[in-house]
């Protein structure tokens, strides 16, 4: 709490400097968004932007992508840790390491200190998920890399500018490295035109009203948060459980790998802990989490479950504690196991299971699992395009990224995407993806009984079909849910799965891996259903008038509404219609079977 | 004094009139707005003009030349869901496109919210075979045959508009076309939009959420337009029925009833340009203006540079993208109306959430029980109880004050006094935010505008808004209570004309793009013709939708002329487009190809310049103010106000503050350290005097 011989700041200034720090971070994404250069940023708006202080307190309202968003206190630590003393104003320092507190290597992370009265005052951070980082192959995701040396450049917390100019020998090193090198250099000065726009933001804000004030806000910011989650978690009986969910191991059907997890809530204490320890090992793979997509993600999920009021700040994470191993996939990855893909897979399995450990807790908590990495319609394309002379390209296409999980008195949010993203991104026109790759989407639809049936439904998974024009393409895509689609929760079933085929141009229909990478020849296609969020709740308790709107839209079939929702329904030529007596007798005897 | 001008605009609750005489002259009259027919609510104002005015309705209307009406039938059908039943045809396979839309989640943290069905349901979307690809190419010819069942289907349902919006109908519009014939031969009664002349731009989600919107409205906007013109020609009126856009301007029923997309937003869309002439009227010689508009429910913001105000296509009702040309006006959850709460954690938060015109505040005394901004003014004493809207409301203060203590006094351990303080700092705040998201993100330093200040409890706010971004000069206008009636009678004629080509400074397409722009020169003239423009009153602004290859948003860069004919003037164009580029995003990338998606046309007619007649009777007498007791807490808490009536300040005459000017409608405060000046056209225009910065309101174009 705060110190007693700091000043206190009245609610009026309170009111006013939350409002300037908004202000500050909402420049700060708008200097990234509006000079970013690759699609990710300018398109799906991948990024994130934050400010600490000196003692590496976030302020709330980071904007961006929660699983980038709510450990990036990470940064900052990396580089007190790794410069002490030697931090000056005018630095600014990059890192995309996951062992020095970065989420994967895809994102590209800026942090510069702000200096005010000759103090290093405040630290302002760019995330930004770059289209390129010299991975092996063109992706930015490698599910299948067995440790870092197979993951691309590395860039573990370096000194990138000094003095307000480029250390010339660290951008040499990026260009040489990273593909589209004037594409990186533009998505490097829109991420340093985002912190730089921050240390003079904050820089004004402190010549307007006093650093010892401007401090003082953020202590009591810290409390105020504190507060809130306190009330919260005072509001919860105490309770232990523990839960394991799983993740589709790279081989089809083999035995999935385990997310563990326990939760121990202590309303006396109003403590929430996470304990990952009894996690597996670190895998050949790259899919092992970083430290800091495991923090985010437990914060994001505990926090979700206490409400959307609570600002996401340190103040609120005091009242987190995580028990995270060294060496486990989920927890802190041990040098030099990969961690490319760590803010999608497991990554996209723990916030969920998190959540879902509150199912028990308290009526109405929990939620059901969203999708579980990128389904083949969020691929990475790459090729030449002949339309345009052979030009060269390699994007990351966000289309269909859909499947949120259902929750108390709400079906899924569709556009949800992954728990780490939360809805942020934003989704690709199918006009537009045309236009940049030279391909046909053939189709982008809602995949029928691809949503997971619950009293309220998780979001469906989107069906979707590409298709090779004259040039052949490469898609690489680090899907999941092949065989444990996300889960239901609290009598809710899983979503439907995930699969990904390829048709060549005899018509044949081959399935493809989770992890694939497979170029389309000319007339071939690719066949992507993704899957659906889990539902909440039992799906015999769904409003039937809903289960009948849903299949008079054809998102699910008639032996879905009835075996699975106990809903009889009539078409009177147009609207589908409830036979409410008969759905009664249905649903009673359907009832009756579950509690056989 | 006989009219020759009636402009008005229909809000939720009150309708606005600004009525014209001959010479100049304008009065304003607000009548209380009836629910469904539109000409019902107008008619009811009408007809108290005519006896305020002493004359006949007949001869009210006889002698009017030009009637222009903002009404909000389309905004309010499309948020209430009250459109007619529309089917959409769509490519087979992307029945989806109005469901998904674009992602994005307004509040990332909330899990327990529904996500929005779409604007028109899958059961009343039909997928056709057919496909045409990005370069205009049939990728797959059109099952004409699937059409006609999709017809049989539709009437059989009882459908009432019909859109077509197939993928890149931009490109290759053929099939759009043949699908639209085949209706007109078989079905020649339903109304039918299609999507490459609704909104012919990029993005499937756009043009077809726009040409859904465009559809649905059809029957409703029919309905309502014919009544009104028959009422008001059996009634005498005899002038140009005019109705305003989304893009601010007038156009004739005509073709509003052809595209009805273009009603979205019409009432509010004239709130920038009232902004800009209140500015010029006042001899403002910058046009840097801030326009600001509070009412019950939401707080709307305008930014016009060098008399500029910009326009965007992605204009949105209700979470629905009706993405024709629209002048950029961003509301916020911000006015009177608007709830205060303290959270668990001691924070206090005011609005999005409304108390609306009912319940309303608690003060209204019709069973509002939660603390609201007008509540606490009432409670700072800024709202005089007795004469609140003219005298036609009377106000509780206790109830005001029981609900602050209750809501915000009594968890934050504050008088109630301190309280009502802090809800107005903290909705001023979100106002202070909303402005920002407009100037500051764009680039635009706000110091150097003028804010004008609408709405009747604007006043209240302005100078404080004002004060928090550096801006040194507030004008609250007499108008400010029917701000945007205000900006139809001061409106031109304007309506927008767009058509797809992409191509690329390699390999330009002069043919081709000459040919588009001498259509829309020609569409623009023909309009213009259509609307009884004089030609020295014409003007034809020309823009072309660009970027660099690889980008996947554009930019609207101006032509000169109306042709890229050779080589010559294709440089000319590339070198605008890096430098607005550059103006944007700070940089510029000479060596990557330049491609072009779409040409774009307005035609304008500007209206006649306006000669303002002084009808305020000259006040000779020194104005004496009332003192009353008010809680100011930047004044240092409770202190004796002075008072002033505007009536009875004469043109030039200089108050300090604090004090508070009260008008009919409006009230304004002007703080301490600030001087207030009457205008001649008695508008109130507020100078800051702000130590801390330089006054800027002499300079000219706010971003470098």
């Amino acid at each position: 709490m705060a110190q007693a011989t700091q000043p206190t700041i009245d609610m009026f200034t309170m009111v006013v400097l939350r409002r300037r720090f908004e202000a500050i971070i909402g420049d700060m994404v708008n200097a990234l968004f509006k000079s970013g250069r690759s699609g990710v940023l300018n398109t799906a708006k991948d990024f994130t932007c934050s400010i600490t202080d000196a003692k590496l307190q976030t302020v709330s309202a980071a904007v961006g992508l929660p699983v980038h968003a709510s450990a990036i206190d990470l940064i900052p630590r990396a580089v007190v840790e790794k410069y002490g003393d030697d931090i000056r104003p005018g630095d600014c320092f990059a890192n995309n390491s996951a062992y020095h507190g970065n989420t994967h290597c895809g994102d590209f992370t800026l942090c510069a200190p702000v200096f005010f009265e000759g103090k290093l005052v405040f630290h302002t951070i760019a995330r930004a998920h770059l289209a390129d980082m010299g991975f092996p192959t063109p992706t930015t995701y490698g599910p299948l890399a067995r440790d870092v040396y197979e993951e691309g450049l590395l860039i573990p917390c370096v000194r990138i500018q000094r003095e307000r100019r480029d250390v010339t020998e660290v951008i040499d090193i990026c260009k040489a490295n990273i593909r589209a090198p004037s594409q990186f250099y533009g998505d490097y000065l829109a991420c340093l035109a985002a912190v730089r726009t921050g240390e003079r933001g904050i820089e004004e804000l402190c010549v307007r009203y006093g650093r010892e004030t401007v401090l003082a806000f953020l202590d009591q910011y810290q409390d105020y948060a504190e507060r809130m989650t306190v009330e919260a978690i005072r509001r919860l009986p105490a309770f232990r459980v523990e839960k394991e969910a799983f993740h589709d191991a790279v081989i089809p059907g083999a035995p999935g790998i385990p997310v563990r997890a326990i939760l121990t809530i202590d309303p006396d204490a109003a403590m929430i802990e996470i304990d990952l320890r009894n996690n597996v090992d670190n895998l050949p793979l790259g899919i092992n989490m970083s430290e800091s997509t495991t923090t985010a993600s437990c914060r994001n999920g505990v926090l979700s479950m206490l409400g959307p009021d609570i600002p996401r700040c340190t103040g609120a994470y005091r009242r987190i504690r995580l028990l995270l191993r060294e060496g486990a996939a989920v927890g802190k990855p041990r040098f030099p196991a990969a961690t490319s893909a760590a803010t999608t897979n497991l990554c996209q399995v723990l916030s969920p299971l998190v959540q879902s450990l509150f199912a028990g807790v308290a009526p109405g908590l929990g939620a059901g699992f969203a999708t579980v990495g990128n389904p083949a319609s969020c691929a990475v394309v790459s090729g030449r395009d002949m339309r345009h002379g052979g030009r060269a390209f390699a994007n990351q296409i966000i289309m269909g990224y859909w499947g949120g999980g259902g929750v108390h008195g709400h079906d899924g949010w569709l556009t949800n995407g992954g728990s780490g993203a939360a809805g942020v991104l934003n989704q690709a026109s199918v006009e537009i993806v045309e236009q940049q790759q030279p391909i046909i989407v053939e189709r982008l639809e809602v995949g029928e009984d691809s949503a997971g049936p619950g009293q309220w439904d998780g979001a469906p998974g989107a069906l979707c079909v590409y298709r090779a024009r004259q040039d052949e393409v490469r898609f690489t895509a680090n899907s999941g849910g092949r065989d444990h689609p996300p889960a239901g929760i609290a009598m809710g079933r899983a979503g439907g799965f995930n699969r990904t085929w390829k048709i060549d141009t005899d018509g044949r229909k081959t399935e493809m891996p989770a992890f694939l990478d497979t170029v389309l020849q000319k007339g071939e296609s690719l066949v992507s259903q993704a899957c659906g969020g889990g539902g909440f709740g039992d799906p015999l308790k769904r409003d039937p008038g809903r289960v009948a709107q849903r299949l008079e839209e054809g998102w699910i079939s008639k032996s879905h509404a009835s075996e699975l929702y106990g809903v009889v329904t009539s078409y009177d030529g147009e609207r589908v219609l409830v036979d409410v007596p008969a759905t009664e007798v249905r649903r009673a005897s359907l009832g009756e079977d579950i509690r056989q | 004094m006989s009219a020759v001008a009636i402009s008005l605009d229909i809000g939720g609750t009150f309708t606005d009139f600004v009525v014209r005489d001959a010479e100049g002259g304008i009065e304003t009259y607000k009548s209380s707005t009836t629910n469904g027919r539109i000409s019902d609510g107008i008619f009811n104002g009408l007809t108290m003009i005519a006896e305020r005015r002493g004359v006949r309705l007949s001869g009210l209307l006889g002698e009017c030349r030009s009637f222009a009406c903002g009404t909000t039938v389309a905004t309010n059908a499309i948020l209430e869901r009250k459109t007619a039943k529309t089917a959409l045809l769509c490519t087979e396979g992307f029945r989806d496109t109005l469901l998904i839309r674009e992602g994005g989640k307004a509040d990332t943290y909330n899990l327990w919210v529904d996500f929005p069905e779409p604007f028109l349901p899958r059961r009343l979307t039909f997928g056709i075979t057919e496909r045409m690809n990005a370069e205009g190419g049939m990728e797959t010819p059109l099952d004409e045959a699937q059409v006609h069942a999709a017809i049989a289907q539709m009437k059989h349902w009882g459908v009432e508009a019909v859109a077509v919006s197939l993928l890149w109908s931009i490109s290759n519009p053929a099939h759009e076309i043949r699908i639209g014939e085949i209706i007109a031969e078989t079905w020649p009664e339903i109304p039918v939009s299609l999507g490459h002349q609704v909104h012919p731009t990029i993005r499937e989600y756009r043009r077809t959420s726009a040409t859904a919107i465009d559809a649905s409205l059809k029957p409703i906007v029919y309905r309502n337009v014919n009544e009104l013109r028959a009422r008001l020609e059996t009634s005498g009126f005899s002038g140009v029925l005019t109705l305003v856009t989304s893009n601010g301007g007038r156009t004739s029923i005509e073709e509003v009833m052809a595209k009805p997309v273009y009603l979205c937003m019409s009432g509010p869309s004239a709130i920038p340009h009232a902004g800009s002439e209140i500015a010029r009227m006042e001899r403002i010689d910058h046009g840097n203006i801030i326009t600001v508009d509070m009412g019950g429910t939401s707080f709307d913001v305008s930014v016009t540079t060098a008399w500029q105000t910009p326009m965007h296509r992605e204009g949105m009702i209700g979470g629905e993208l009706f993405g024709v040309p629209s002048v950029e006006v961003l509301t916020i959850g911000a006015g009177g109306g608007s709830i205060a709460r303290v959270d668990t954690g001691g924070f206090i938060h005011v609005g999005p959430e409304s108390a609306g015109a009912f319940p309303g505040p608690a003060c209204y005394g019709r069973g509002g029980q939660r603390a609201t901004v007008t509540d606490a003014n009432l409670v700072r004493g800024l709202i005089d109880p007795d004469g609140f809207a003219d005298g036609q409301m009377q106000l509780s203060r206790a109830a005001a004050e029981k609900v602050i203590a209750d809501d915000i006094g009594m968890p934050l351990g504050m008088t109630v006094a301190e309280a009502a303080s802090l809800i107005c700092l903290t909705i001023e705040q979100n106002m202070v935010g909303a402005i920002e998201e407009i100037t500051v993100r764009r680039g635009v330093d706000p110091r150097d505008f003028l804010l004008v200040s609408g709405g009747s409890a604007g006043g209240l706010h302005a100078a404080a808004i004002a004060r928090e971004l550096g801006i040194c000069r507030v004008i609250v206008p007499r108008a400010a209570g029917v701000l945007s009636a205000f900006g139809i009678d001061r409106g031109d004629v304007k309506f927008n004309f767009g058509q797809s080509l992409f191509t690329s400074s390699l390999g330009f397409a002069y043919e081709r793009v000459g040919k588009v722009l001498a259509e829309l020169e020609r569409e623009g003239r023909a309009y213009l013709d259509r609307m009884g423009v004089p030609d020295q009153h014409r003007e034809l602004q020309f823009t072309a939708e660009a970027r660099y290859a690889g980008q996947v948003w554009q930019l609207s860069v101006p032509l000169a002329r109306p042709e890229i004919r050779d080589e010559t003037d294709l440089a000319v164009f590339i070198e605008a487009f890096h430098r607005l580029h550059e103006t944007h995003y700070s940089v510029r990338s000479p060596e990557d190809a330049v491609e072009i998606t779409e040409f774009n046309l307005v035609a304008i007619g500007r209206g006649e310049p306006r000669v303002e007649s002084d009808k305020i009777a000259k006040v000779q007498s020194v104005p004496q103010p009332k003192w009353r007791r008010v809680f100011l807490k930047e004044e240092g808490g409770e202190i004796d106000l002075a008072v002033y009536d505007l009536e009875t300040m004469p043109f030039g005459h200089t108050v300090e503050g604090p004090c508070l000017i009260q008008d009919k409608l409006t009230v304004s405060l002007v703080p301490s350290a600030a001087k207030a000046y009457v205008t001649e056209h008695h508008s109130i225009l507020i100078d800051l005097v702000n130590p801390e910065l330089t006054p800027a309101t002499s300079q000219t174009a706010a971003s470098s």
